[in-house]
């Protein structure tokens, strides 16, 4: 049975029913608060979602939701991303800026009490999410214009001094990494505080092994070495010098995050119990948890429930004849998932540029070797190829039917690395592969592009009803969801 | 004005690298400043630099990178197929320069088949000796794979000895650029650029006889609007702008010469070399840049520039988004021309250059 999904309309007419008691379970930095003997009202954070409408997020009108509660929840965490950081500065909390890297840095902010860590980065979903360019503007006002990745918003957002507060302490990883994000961060260090500049390695003469990456010897104690200055630098700001136990603690937490979202990535893209949508959100909840690991835990918690208790009942978000692609490259705009599966397809794997964010941290040995060897695994600082691979192998257990690599106007690695990700896609699977340009945030999806994505998909059902396949979906995923 | 016969010069060069691997020596193509020339003499193999761009290439690397890439590395892909020089050579040794370049080199092998040696430099300029040593290392497993290409290990001596020619070289660059300080200059931004396509080109020795020969003797020169010119690389065919500029104008001072020529003096070859090419600046894809910014105002001050041209390539993110930074860094009128190798528009950005030299005259 396909659950349907939820509009904008229908998420207020649910939100209308739903006892005052059931909101007030849901609020953010519960372990600060327990210390204070007190839960402040404005922590709560299942609004409904006008508010954030009223706020600016009027794309939440044009996308379909999961009509789950959990789901639900999760969206009124997320939206409250923003307050949440003001009020955690509010709570005494350091605000520490990561930028680049996505997935790692959080990690050791998080060994520190009483501090926060947010990308910047994610304002690039802001202009989409808002159909506003006012951040793309102020981007180009301190000169990085048009024809430029999207991240160019994470500028717009320092400058603005209102989208996050100003940070305690900015972490700028740079190196093998996009060229436009490097740039960002450059000119970010000009309005920032402090920038304490880290390197991301480049990750060279690598065989794909396995399920990981071979990684040159020497290049995790470079690493290493690289996030003891962090750990110097957030030391200082804190006058907290955590010990290998306290960062391993910050490990285990990070891989409760990953395994359960490891988890939710087989039933969203092997068992279609989450919409892309949700699902992505979930991805990406893994680079700092929407700024509070534990509640954003809890979520996840929640979200698995409803994945369970919906594959119990043979519950599915879309058609068991949907057709089956993988998705590379985030979509900024996010209307773009949703219009696929309006369209007759679900997305079944992503490679979503955070691979580093997603796969576990080793629990043994120095911590700090462990979350360098983990960051190793990054989507971005390899060979195109190996790229190419995360997303075939997914591909291929998933028996995708097609990929789509959505890109961004002179976006660096989109420039240089879609057709050679598409070329390996085809040449391992035979594939067909839709390349496109998200565009500049709008109200829906152009036309042109949509008769794209319909010629796209009338090829996948073409080819399917030619071979005479329709599930080829395997049943049992790697974790051994059943 | 130097008479550097460059033309002349490379066709002569190209018959030599043709001859000389008929004979066996491997010939090594590299793109950007930064790449370590040094280790591929000293693993006795020839490095030529491949920077001439075009449009037509520009558009041939269209087959392989999508049209917002980088043009100097779309003209790359499509000078391997086009030029001469590009199809002489066994390898190509690239830097991760930027993003784009760190990128070429795996499209490189993918189109062309050709074995590629890939330099990492980590991009984070602050010289931490866990960096500088970890630079080291990377140079360390270059000097590895080089050796086992040409089959000649890399000796502490013949690095020394390769060193200490390139930075011989180094000199005559600065040299000639230094000649530019003067009220009335008597070498072009062009002899600059000649000079520096002929360093790329030429072995060190036949670099200095040329130069000797052909050096500046420029007796008549006038003064004109004194300008600085920074930004993306100015590839062999892409000079016509510098011509153009140079008709009405001086340009006195650059963001391609190198600040320093020798190499620090260290324990080993390597470190020392390690250590420079972690240190060389103009880098502006470097985080934080700021020393580069810095040389560029020092330059500018010291020659006494009266503006500032700024030529970028399109998506060349490094020195594009910098344009405000160094125009308030510079404090100078400023000139941004952003662009790919085509020339339809040739005569507006003439029209451009004209009008923006006539403000500083007036």
């Amino acid at each position: 049975m396909v659950v349907p999904d939820l509009s904008f309309d229908g998420w207020a007419e649910k939100f209308a029913s739903l006892p005052d008691e059931l909101m007030a379970q849901h609020y953010y930095y519960r372990a600060q608060q327990a210390r204070l003997g007190r839960v402040e009202p404005w922590s709560y954070y299942m609004f409904p979602p006008q508010t954030f409408a009223l706020y600016g997020a009027k794309h939440l009108k044009r996308l379909s939701f999961d009509s789950s509660l959990a789901a639900l929840r999760m969206w009124g965490f997320v939206q409250n991303e923003t307050e949440r950081l003001y009020r955690a500065r509010q709570l005494g909390m350091k605000v520490v800026a990561t930028m680049g890297d996505l997935g790692a840095v959080p990690v050791l902010v998080n060994a520190f009490p009483g501090c926060v860590p947010f990308y910047p980065d994610c304002t690039w979903w802001t202009p989409f999410v808002q159909e506003s360019k006012v951040l793309f503007d102020a981007a180009t006002r301190l000169g990085i214009g048009d024809a430029t990745c999207y991240s160019r918003a994470a500028l717009g957002a320092f400058a603005k001094h209102s989208y996050f507060p100003d940070p305690d302490l900015v972490v700028a990883s740079t190196g093998a990494s996009c060229d436009d994000y490097s740039g960002v961060e450059q000119l970010a260090a000009g309005i920032a505080a402090e920038t304490l500049w880290v390197e991301s390695p480049w990750r060279k003469g690598c065989a794909t092994c396995g399920t990981g990456f071979a990684v040159e010897p020497g290049t995790r104690e470079f690493l290493s070495a690289e996030y003891r200055r962090v750990v110097e630098r957030l030391g200082r700001l804190t006058g907290h010098k955590p010990t290998d136990a306290d960062l391993l603690a910050a490990i285990r937490k990070t891989n409760l995050v990953r395994s359960k979202t490891g988890r939710l990535r087989d039933y969203g893209y092997v068992q279609a119990a989450l919409p892309a949508l949700e699902m992505m959100v979930v991805e990406f909840g893994c680079l700092h948890y929407y700024a509070d690991i534990d509640e954003w835990t809890n979520i996840l918690d929640d979200l698995l429930r409803t994945c369970e208790q919906r594959v119990r009942n043979g519950e599915r978000v879309a058609a068991e004849d949907a057709l089956r692609v993988v998705w590379i490259t985030p979509p900024a705009d996010p209307l773009f998932l949703c219009h696929f599966e309006k369209r007759g397809a679900r997305i079944v794997g992503t490679e979503y540029v955070i691979n580093q964010a997603l796969v576990p941290i080793a629990e043994r040995g120095r911590p700090l070797d462990a979350l360098a060897g983990s960051f190793l695994q990054a989507s971005l600082i390899g060979s195109s190829r190996e790229r190419a691979d995360l997303a075939v192998t997914q591909a291929r257990e998933r028996g995708a039917e097609g990929a789509v690599i959505s890109g961004i106007l002179g976006g660096s690695h989109c420039a240089m690395e879609s057709h050679l990700i598409a070329g390996r896609v085809k040449e391992a699977l035979g594939l067909p592969v839709l390349q496109f340009d998200v565009p500049e945030p709008a109200r829906e999806v152009n036309q042109q592009l949509g008769t794209r994505i319909d010629a796209f998909l009338e090829v996948l059902a073409g080819r399917r009803s030619q071979t005479g396949q329709t599930s080829r979906t395997r049943r049992t995923s790697p974790t051994g969801i059943p | 004005m130097t008479h550097l016969p460059v033309d002349e010069l490379r066709q002569r060069r190209l018959a030599e690298l043709a001859d000389l691997r008929r004979q066996g020596p491997k010939v090594i193509g590299w793109f950007y400043p930064g790449a370590p020339v040094e280790l591929v003499r000293a693993a006795g193999a020839t490095p030529v630099r491949l920077a001439r761009g075009g449009y037509a290439a520009e558009t041939r690397g269209l087959r392989w990178l999508r049209a917002d890439a980088c043009p100097f590395v779309l003209s790359t892909l499509g000078n391997f197929e086009l030029d001469p020089l590009f199809r002489l050579v066994d390898a190509v040794l690239t830097v991760n320069t930027c993003d784009t370049m760190r990128r070429a080199g795996e499209a490189i092998a993918h189109e062309f088949d050709l074995p590629v040696f890939e330099l990492y430099l980590p991009r984070t300029s602050e010289p931490l000796p866990h960096r500088v040593a970890e630079f080291e290392r990377q140079l360390g497993r270059l000097a590895d794979e080089l050796a086992a290409f040409t089959s000649q290990t890399v000796t502490e001596e013949r690095l020394r000895a390769e060193m200490a020619r390139e930075a011989h070289t180094r000199g005559l660059v600065t040299e000639l650029d230094a000649l530019r300080g003067e009220d009335k200059p008597q070498v072009s931004e062009t002899d600059v650029l000649d000079m520096l396509a002929l360093a790329g080109l030429l072995e060190p020795e036949e670099l200095d006889r040329t130069y000797r020969t052909y050096g500046p003797d420029r007796a008549d020169a006038q003064a004109k609007p004194r300008l600085l010119l920074a930004g993306s690389i100015i590839a062999e065919q892409d000079r016509w702008l510098v011509e153009a500029i140079e008709e009405r104008a001086d340009i006195v001072a650059d963001s391609f010469v190198p600040a320093d020529t020798e190499a620090p003096a260290a324990a080993t070859a390597l470190e020392s070399l390690a250590a420079y090419h972690f240190r060389r600046i103009p880098d502006i894809t470097r985080r934080p840049n700021g020393r580069t910014v810095e040389l560029l105002a020092r330059r500018a001050r010291e020659r006494r520039a009266q503006a500032v041209l700024y030529k970028t390539l399109l998506y060349c993110d490094p020195w594009n988004f910098e344009v405000p930074r160094i125009r308030a860094a510079l404090g100078l009128p400023l000139l941004h021309l952003d662009g790919n190798y085509s020339d339809e528009n040739r005569g507006q950005v003439q029209t451009r250059v004209e009008a923006f030299l006539e403000s500083l005259e007036k």
